[in-house]
């Protein structure tokens, strides 16, 4: 499975970094290294949300706050 | 091939003093590049009124021609007359290179010359004028790729006097000192700030006189090639693009993830983002195939004028700054590139808008690329480097 997590100005100032944090911490507790592949992206026009954050193409919307519940309904989910 | 030069200095204040005593110019002719350092007698207020009297005569007087006899004429006639020791007095050293290779080296009364070449030192020649009472040296030669030119005051030989050291650090102990350092550092800043350092430690952090170290290395021209934003109309893009990278000799810089998707789109190169955030006000650079550095805009750039503005301030560089220019974040990367390893650079700019940014819920005002630009142009243009900037 492919995330790619964007970390353009936009995002970055919506909190990229600890969503990047938080879901390398869960895929590690999990576990999950070999089947989650984490990338960066650079914007991908959709940022007036919150931060860009897509799962095989799919285009989420995160927040620093909502990132573990996706973690585990939008990626421990599909796996 | 012209020769084209790297020219950074570093000063001390004798410890307690607010002003330094000895001055550095550096200038650029049509056809030539000058260094100066003058070393005022004294220390503070009136050192820093000789150094910089004498400095700004010699400086104005060799950009419009005169001969040596007619500046050193007219220094000894302007420079005031110390109360205390009925003499004016500033010591200064020449050194003007031009395009062509030709080098002219005029001493008088600093520490010699440090002239390293191949690795090796080489000697300069005795060859002494007297022009009103006063011994100076000229030398002529050619320079070539790679020399390094070590002008200094003596606050470097009187390093640790009395106290780590009986005389001083001798001028041949400093020559091997920065034989060593030009062989680890790429720029002439870091190695006049290489020099400078240990002077201040065998002072032990206060320096008993003003020590000026002032370099000049012989290099490539190495034009960097700065893109930052997305052209206003689409259709730009492909031309801006292919300016951008045209010169297969410039280093290219990509600053934004848009303008970096649609240089990938072009260029048909894959870009990788990493997500290694290595400061966390910066965020994480990419990689792509045929660019050299690729990074997130505003937030970088905006860094990045910040530490060329503490570059300029030239008090503010010593060792830090450059463990700060040595981080793997991407504002310090650009930073770096553009200070020690750039000769001139051109900024290839978009305009357009980004409709994301038009966000009053985000924390930090990034509609001010442009705003940016002017500012990273004139801290450019401080730095003495050309800068051409065009708009798309």
């Amino acid at each position: 499975m492919k995330v790619t997590i964007c970390i353009g100005s936009a995002c970055h100032l919506k909190g990229s970094r600890e969503i990047i944090k938080e879901i390398q911490d869960l895929v590690a507790k999990n576990g999950l290294g070999d089947k989650v592949d984490l990338n960066g992206a650079f914007c991908s026009g959709n940022c007036v949300n919150g931060v860009c954050v897509t799962v095989d193409g799919e285009l989420f919307s995160v927040q620093p706050e909502t990132a573990k519940d996706f973690f585990e309904k939008e990626i421990m989910g599909r796996l | 091939m012209g020769v084209t030069v790297d020219v950074g200095y570093k000063s001390l204040n004798k410890f307690t003093e607010i002003l330094c005593g000895d001055r550095v110019e550096i200038l650029k002719t049509k056809d030539s590049d000058i260094l100066i350092l003058a070393d005022g007698m004294g220390s503070g207020v009136k050192a820093n009124i000789l150094s910089t009297l004498t400095s700004k005569i010699l400086g104005t007087m060799f950009l419009n021609g005169a001969t040596l006899e007619e500046c050193v004429d007219t220094i000894v006639e302007t420079l005031p007359v110390c109360q205390v020791r009925q003499v004016a007095y500033s010591t200064f050293s020449i050194l003007q290179v031009f395009n062509n290779g030709d080098a002219y080296l005029v001493e008088f009364d600093n520490p010699g010359c440090i002239f390293i070449r191949d690795g090796q030192l080489m000697e300069i020649p005795k060859n002494i004028r007297e022009i009103d009472n006063k011994k100076i040296n000229e030398f002529r030669f050619k320079v070539k790729r790679g020399d390094a030119l070590i002008l200094m005051s003596d606050g470097t030989i009187h390093a640790g006097v009395g106290q780590l050291l009986n005389f001083g650090w001798l001028w041949e102990d400093i020559a091997a000192y920065a034989l060593k350092e030009y062989a680890v550092t790429v720029s002439a800043i870091r190695l006049a700030t290489a020099i400078c350092h240990a002077c201040d430690e065998l002072y032990m952090f206060r320096p008993g006189d003003d020590t000026t170290v002032a370099c000049m290395r012989i290099i490539d021209s190495k034009p960097v090639n700065l893109m930052t934003g997305p052209a206003s109309n689409k259709e730009d893009d492909e031309a801006m693009v292919a300016a951008f990278t045209a010169d297969p000799a410039a280093k290219t810089i990509v600053c934004g993830g848009t303008s970096a998707t649609i240089v990938s789109r072009v260029l048909k190169k894959r870009m990788d983002v990493s997500l290694d955030y290595v400061d966390p006000e910066i965020p994480p650079i990419a990689y792509m195939d045929g660019i050299d550095l690729v990074t997130e805009g505003v937030l970088t750039l905006n860094r990045v004028v910040q530490l060329l503005r503490r570059y300029n301030k030239k008090e503010a560089v010593a060792e830090d700054f450059f463990l700060e220019l040595d981080k793997p974040n991407g504002a310090s990367m650009v930073a770096k590139m553009i200070i020690e390893d750039c000769t001139e650079i051109h900024l290839f700019v978009g305009k357009a808008i980004n409709s994301a940014y038009q966000n009053p819920s985000l924390p930090f005002d990034l509609g001010i690329r442009q705003n940016l630009v002017e500012q990273l142009k004139s801290a450019l243009e401080e730095m003495g480097k050309p800068v051409t900037v065009t708009y798309y």
